[in-house]
């Protein structure tokens, strides 16, 4: 009867000291005050101002540009949530993650398989890319990034890769494995999203493997972040994700990822050290935050898919 | 005598409107039980995967539900392996299936 007392005492250490590296180890604290919910807007419909599930969201200056997917089209809003003006209805499908570049809005079409270019007034440009699976087509693009050289970065979410395209849309070079879902040997799992940085890192969001990947412009990984080990060990705790559907690079350069299961922001220095996190948790069966941008004073816009609105953060202080 | 000759033609013109607009209409639905709706990446996926399937009229995701809705000609049926099939090729797994003719 001792020894069984003893044994269990042991394991009970054990198990503490687990749960304390665990801890110290992979769970982080805030850096920074807390985030402050400043307003939202919007509502479900299709009249202007309104939204039937909104995807992707950029800032330029005092302009949000917000794809709102099943309306087909792209609204634009000043920094307080009054519509400025709408486009895209004849030229888009399905909407998803926005970026701008040299005053052109770019657009991950999901079910055109291309990147349509805009003006930043709205008029339509080009698009790049055709559906397909081989080298230089989309299939189901979610997002897209563009390099100072005109160079696209786009992923594809059901073809486990991320292509980096010229301009024109020739093939350069890819990673992850066609079609191939994986956590190991340079494989992706339903990559959602990409973002560069000024000094030209990729960040890729590696979406169900529940990480950040930052590729070097070279090619070569550089770190990746997200629970242990950022082997797709997924959780709510700062600093793991749980399904990350939007990332953004802020004007300083830190990291803003979209964790769409657990409702939330989480914002990190681009070597991946956690510095905040906050959001609307859902009431529903879906979930809040899917897309994120920051602006230049620091207020931080994310699109709330379930809620069908935009919420607009500012730091705290 | 007028008035009763338009108004009889315009009459026989409605129902036939009608008639035909039913024939159109007579196609089945299918309703999916499919879990793991909640990411639009994924509901989207199997969206597209429908929308481009031939025969197919309208989807619909109910996520409360967790249902994929499909709507398809008249005419136009699908077997249960060709949806099964669907739904694997978006990284899914039907649940089950249900239909009714529209």
């Amino acid at each position: 009867m001792k020894k069984i007392l003893k044994i269990i005492q042991w394991l009970l250490f054990v198990v503490l000291v687990l749960i304390g590296v665990i801890y110290f180890i992979w769970i982080s604290s805030a850096q920074e005050p807390a985030y402050i919910l400043e307003k939202t807007w919007g509502e479900k419909g299709s009249a202007k101002g309104q939204f039937n599930e909104p995807t992707g969201i950029t800032v330029k200056g005092k302009e949000v540009f917000v794809s709102d997917s099943r309306n087909q089209r792209i609204q634009v809003f000043n920094p307080d949530g009054v519509i400025l003006r709408q486009f895209g209805m004849n030229n888009l499908e399905r909407p998803m993650s926005l970026t701008i570049a040299k005053d052109e809005l770019y657009v991950a079409d999901y079910f055109a398989d291309q990147i349509k270019v805009f003006s930043l007034q709205g008029d339509y440009r080009r698009s790049i890319g055709r559906p397909g699976t081989g080298p230089g087509e989309f299939s189901i693009p979610g997002g897209v990034a563009i390099a100072e050289n005109g160079d696209l970065y786009v992923p594809g979410f059901t073809t486990q890769r991320v292509q980096q395209l010229r301009a024109d849309g020739s093939f350069v070079r890819q990673w992850g494995i066609t079609g191939e879902a994986g956590t190991f040997g340079g494989k992706l799992r339903y990559p959602t999203d990409v973002a560069l940085s000024k000094d030209g890192t990729l960040f890729i969001a590696d979406g169900y493997n529940d990480r950040i990947l930052a590729i070097a412009p070279d090619g070569q990984l550089l770190t990746k972040w997200g629970g242990p080990f950022a082997m797709n060990i997924f959780g709510p705790f700062n600093g793991w994700f749980a399904t990350i559907t939007g990332i953004s690079i802020g004007p300083g350069g830190n990291v803003f990822v979209a964790d769409f299961y657990n409702d939330r922001v989480q914002k990190f220095t681009p070597d991946g050290v956690f510095l905040n996190a906050f959001g609307i948790k859902s009431t529903g069966p879906t979930h809040t935050s899917i897309a994120v941008a920051e602006a230049d004073d620091g207020s931080v816009f994310v699109a709330d898919y379930a809620n069908h609105q935009i919420q607009k953060w500012r730091p705290g202080k | 005598m007028k008035f009763l000759l338009i108004s009889t033609t315009l009459f026989f013109m409605a129902i036939t409107l009608l008639w035909s607009g039913s024939g159109f209409a007579a196609g089945t639905q299918y309703n999916m039980r499919v879990d793991g709706l909640a990411c639009p990446f994924c509901a989207y996926g199997i969206e597209k995967k429908f929308i481009k399937t031939e025969g197919v009229d309208s989807v619909d995701i109910d996520l409360q539900k967790g249902l994929v809705i499909v709507k398809t000609h008249e005419g136009k049926t699908f077997k249960e392996e060709k949806l099964k099939e669907i739904i694997n090729d978006s990284g899914f797994t039907m649940k089950s299936v249900t239909e009714k003719n529209l």
